[in-house]
């Protein structure tokens, strides 16, 4: 029967497995920041690159077009065209949805359209010369448009979904910063698509926390609470089956190294983390709690059944088990219930534990031969690896887990009427700064074995 | 998640989601002034989580045997914002005095067997409670204050250099220019000892279930006030550089003071010192040193460096040297004088199509001690290697690792993959694990392997309505079958 359990849930886990290979396969596109620009944007933007290790801006920023057009920024330029000549409205703009692409009107002021009589407009008289023909900007993937019975009733539709980010073109013009300042690049690519759009590092340059506010929610999206919305969706492409730009934005490491959310990064954020509040400009703090609250187990950190792998990891204290569990607390839970901890006796010292110190009362022995007493039951003088006391140097978190201080006690206090007085103390403790500064800032821990007043309890004294 | 508008809140209604009074007066007052009736919003999260598994039990007759646990966890989080006057905001909102009240409360309940049956009266373990209720942080905080002052006040953690703590109390940062902030913070630790006190981030060392006169016991009993300082240069990213020079002390009064006992002594006392630096963009660097006040010596040293090779390849290089150390009051902090340096490296590089490898290694050095007469084993190490392709329609996952040295050897592997058969609506998950292991205390009987393999999924209900199933099946050396269930409900709902 627990065969055939076991084979049920194998059959489960693997179809999931299988499922998720065929669904990720199947899926088009991508949502995932910094991706090379998909076939269908390739095709109809002439200037976007291949996949190279060029960066180009995040989908779920700036997501994916199509500009069924022709257009060259170059030879706009050549030409002394300005940048406001086309785009007038950018200088009036506030909201980075508004779209600043020119329209025909702005084009008419050189190229002689003639919607009435489109076939009539002549071709340009030489090349790179104004003409009004539609198919001199009109058209896809090489072929130009023009009206006719065998062609498509109107021109190939621009598609320009809104970027998922805040933008205010007039605040910027008003500064006095020029167009180039962001856009240098359009006047060298000819054909511009969302590849030659600014990314953050240019905005950085001036967003340094100095010249102007470096809060990433100055131009990322944000919720209601301040916090960075990312979860990003774009209706726009899904409308026009161009890849989704949806998913979950997150740092790529490209600000500040350390943060960019790999498959990794789960193990290894703590240098990420040291700074709380960059954490909490997407964050909740309870996200922390998710998982360092220390009540489910994250599968990604322990695997299956870690109960009966977790001790070799506790004792190399990798990962940091205190970073989630308070050994003295969250262990102890555990111990006492199953019979690993030594004494649910109380925690009062004479009464005979359940399952004492290092041996056990015909249960388990947690600890090796050797761990506190010899075979005869005598204390060991002479520790060996395989003794307590080269654990606890060690490692006595991992004793934390199970024992409290008393067990320490019932061999290590001075006090004659308790202890066997086994000093723990390494040699010239006692001038040592550690034993010095100890007594002076909380003689406390002293008196837990000593008794004030006594030789032994001043450092000097060599302990 | 629940997202309401409320207008106006009261006294009552704020105590009524369990908001502590010191914390809820504070909210009150910071909220009284504003005359006009206009909107606040809140955010509440509720989440409940039930788990069923088997654990190891080491039985009368030294057989193994499965013992039943059951645990029961119910988190409310609550998050209420634009509590400032409209006039307040300036013309860029969420920029500029802002003002919002944070909390986290845990119910969790602990059911289950007990190998021995359950120790009552006299026998009681005070660490073990069977259900509690925590605040884990209910504050009341202030952010870019008159452009210059972020504050929390009330029960409140945070993740500093090297360290976890949380205290009932405030913290004030303030910004003296574009490069400059100091930060100041008092208050009491949080202790599982207090009402509606998680023992989350207490200092390890002492123990309240001891009843050990020569323990002290009455000492559990004690508030600790701490209190601390910091400077910080390049705070929010305004320079390449940022440094952070933090110093905290915790300090106790004498329970059952002996006479000629000092009143008081301290539980914990560190300074730190951490800086980042960011070089062209390319390299990136991290370091902190952490110097234990109350020993006398460095017990925290990383330092980690991240190179950027290309676009799509890193490179990560760490040192970490940690010595254990514990709460003032503890007699561990005399046991405790090993310590170890960790050497750690990983790669990680982006091939097309989402696909990412990564492999890292780690080499560890525990350094002898004076008085040990009889060396061990000093070193351990390991590395692992995976893989991950994640698209809209799921994420498929490879992992594979091994160490060996002190503490003992692991290998293992881990195939794991998310499906959204509707994205966000309806997502099916699965995972195999096999590993072998073994323990270099106990290599003759501490020794065996493990097949475990996972199946569940995440179904939104409804609108808002979340629920996360999961079971796991696990067949190895001390089991045929072992078996483990988690179900997660988070409702999410806008009133």
């Amino acid at each position: 029967m627990k065969h055939r359990r076991l084979s049920s849930m194998m059959v489960i886990a693997c179809a999931g497995l299988l499922g998720a290979a065929a669904g990720v396969a199947a899926t088009p596109g991508t949502s995932m920041p910094t991706p090379a620009p998909t076939p269908k944007e390739a095709a109809t933007s002439p200037a976007a690159p291949a996949v190279s290790d060029a960066p180009v801006p995040s989908p779920l920023i700036y997501p994916a077009q199509t500009i069924p057009l022709r257009f060259d920024h170059v030879l706009h330029a050549r030409l002394g065209a300005r940048c406001e000549a086309c785009h007038a409205e950018a200088a009036s703009s506030r909201v980075a949805a508004d779209n600043l692409i020119p329209g025909e009107a702005a084009c008419r002021t050189c190229h002689a359209i003639d919607r009435a009589h489109p076939s009539a407009v002549p071709p340009p008289a030489a090349p790179g010369k104004a003409t009004g023909r539609c198919d001199a900007c009109h058209g896809a993937e090489g072929i130009g448009w023009m009206p006719g019975p065998d062609a498509a009733a109107e021109p190939p539709r621009v598609t320009l979904p809104h970027p998922n980010l805040k933008f205010n073109h007039q605040l910027h013009a008003a500064r006095g910063i020029a167009c180039e300042s962001c856009h240098a690049n359009i006047v060298k690519v000819g054909f511009a698509t969302r590849a030659d759009l600014p990314m953050m590092g240019s905005c950085l340059g001036c967003h340094d926390g100095k010249q102007a506010v470096s809060r990433c929610g100055a131009c990322h999206l944000t919720e209601p609470d301040g916090r960075l919305k990312v979860a990003l969706s774009s209706p726009a492409t899904v409308a026009t089956g161009l890849p989704a730009g949806s998913g979950k934005l997150t740092p790529s490491g490209s600000l500040r190294g350390f943060d960019a959310h790999g498959p990794t990064f789960r193990r290894d954020h703590a240098q990420a983390g040291r700074d709380e509040a960059y954490c909490l400009s997407c964050h909740r703090r309870s996200d922390c709690i998710d998982c360092h609250g220390g009540v489910v187990r994250p599968p990604d950190i322990h695997p299956s059944d870690y109960v009966s792998l977790h001790g070799n990891d506790a004792r190399r204290n990798t990962p940091d088990c205190g970073s989630c569990h308070r050994n003295q607390t969250f262990c102890v839970g555990c111990h006492q219930r199953t019979g690993v901890a030594s004494d649910p006796e109380g925690g009062l010292p004479g009464r005979q534990p359940q399952n004492p110190f290092g041996t056990g009362t015909g249960l388990k022995h947690l600890h090796p031969p050797g761990w506190a007493r010899d075979e005869g039951g005598a204390v060991i003088t002479t520790p060996s690896p395989a003794s307590h006391s080269f654990q606890a140097k060690r490692n006595i978190r991992a004793c934390a887990s199970c024992h409290r201080e008393e067990s320490c006690l019932s061999c290590h206090s001075a006090d004659p009427t308790r202890g066997l007085g086994v000093s723990p103390h390494g040699p010239h403790f006692g001038q040592t700064a550690r034993c010095k500064l100890m007594a002076k800032r909380n003689i406390r821990a002293c008196l837990k074995c000593h008794s004030l007043g006594s030789a032994e309890i001043e450092c000097e004294g060599g302990m | 998640m629940i997202s309401v508008h409320v207008r106006r809140v009261g006294l009552g209604a704020a105590r009524a989601f369990g908001v502590p009074l010191s914390a809820t007066l504070a909210f009150a007052l910071l909220t009284a002034a504003p005359k006009p009736a206009r909107a606040y919003d809140f955010n509440i999260d509720l989440q409940t989580i039930g788990q069923g598994y088997q654990v190891r039990r080491f039985g009368a007759t030294g057989a193994d045997e499965l013992l039943t646990r059951r645990r029961l966890t119910q988190y409310l989080n609550v998050n209420v914002f634009n509590l400032e006057p409209d006039a307040w905001r300036g013309d860029t909102a969420g920029a500029r005095n802002v003002l919002y009240f944070d909390a986290s409360l845990r119910f969790d309940t602990d059911f289950g067997g007990f190998m021995l049956g359950r120790p009552t009266g006299s026998d009681e373990i005070r660490e073990l409670r069977q259900s509690q209720i925590d605040v884990l942080y209910a504050f009341v905080g202030g952010r870019n204050m008159g452009g210059r002052v972020d504050f929390q006040l009330g029960r409140q953690m945070h993740f500093d250099l090297v360290d976890f703590y949380a205290f009932d109390g405030a913290d004030v940062l303030a910004r003296l220019g574009h490069t400059l902030a100091a930060e100041a913070f008092a208050g009491t630790e949080v202790r599982g000892d207090l009402p509606l006190s998680a023992p989350l981030y207490e200092l390890d060392g002492t123990s309240s279930g001891s009843r050990d006169p020569a323990t002290r016991p009455d000492q559990a009993e004690q508030l600790r006030p701490l209190a601390g300082a910091a400077i910080v240069v390049g705070e929010g990213g305004s320079l390449p550089v940022t440094a952070r020079l933090a110093y905290r002390r915790m300090w106790s009064a004498t329970a059952d003071r002996l006479p000629g006992e000092p009143g008081s002594g301290v539980n914990d006392e560190k300074a730190a010192l951490t800086a980042t630096a960011d070089f062209g963009h390319r390299v990136f660097a991290t370091a902190g040193v952490r110097y234990n006040l109350l020993l006398g010596e460095l017990d925290d040293e990383q330092l980690s460096l991240r190179v950027k090779l290309t676009t799509r390849q890193w490179l990560t290089a760490e040192h970490v040297f940690l010595a254990p150390s514990f709460d003032g009051d503890s007699i561990w902090n005399v046991f405790s004088t090993g310590a170890y340096r960790d050497f750690r490296a990983s790669y990680e590089v982006g091939l097309g199509g989402e696909m990412k490898l990564y492999a890292r290694g780690f080499f560890r050095l525990f350094e002898r001690t004076a008085d040990e007469v009889v060396p061990g084993r000093t070193t351990a190490h390991g590395g692992s290697a995976g893989a991950a392709w994640r698209r809209p329609g799921g994420v498929l996952r490879a992992d594979g690792y091994y160490d060996d040295g002190f503490g003992g050897r692991k290998g293992g592997v881990d195939l794991s993959g998310r499906w959204a058969v509707r994205p966000r609506k309806l997502e099916l998950e699965g995972r195999l694990t096999g590993y072998r292991w073994r323990s270099d205390q106990q290599p003759a009987t501490d020794v065996g392997f493990v097949l475990g393999t996972q199946a569940g999924g995440r179904w939104e209900v409804g609108n808002g309505v979340r629920l996360h199933l999961l079971a796991e099946d696990n067949v190895g050396t001390f089991y045929r079958s072992q078996w483990r269930g988690l179900a997660i409900v988070e409702i999410s709902a806008s009133l």
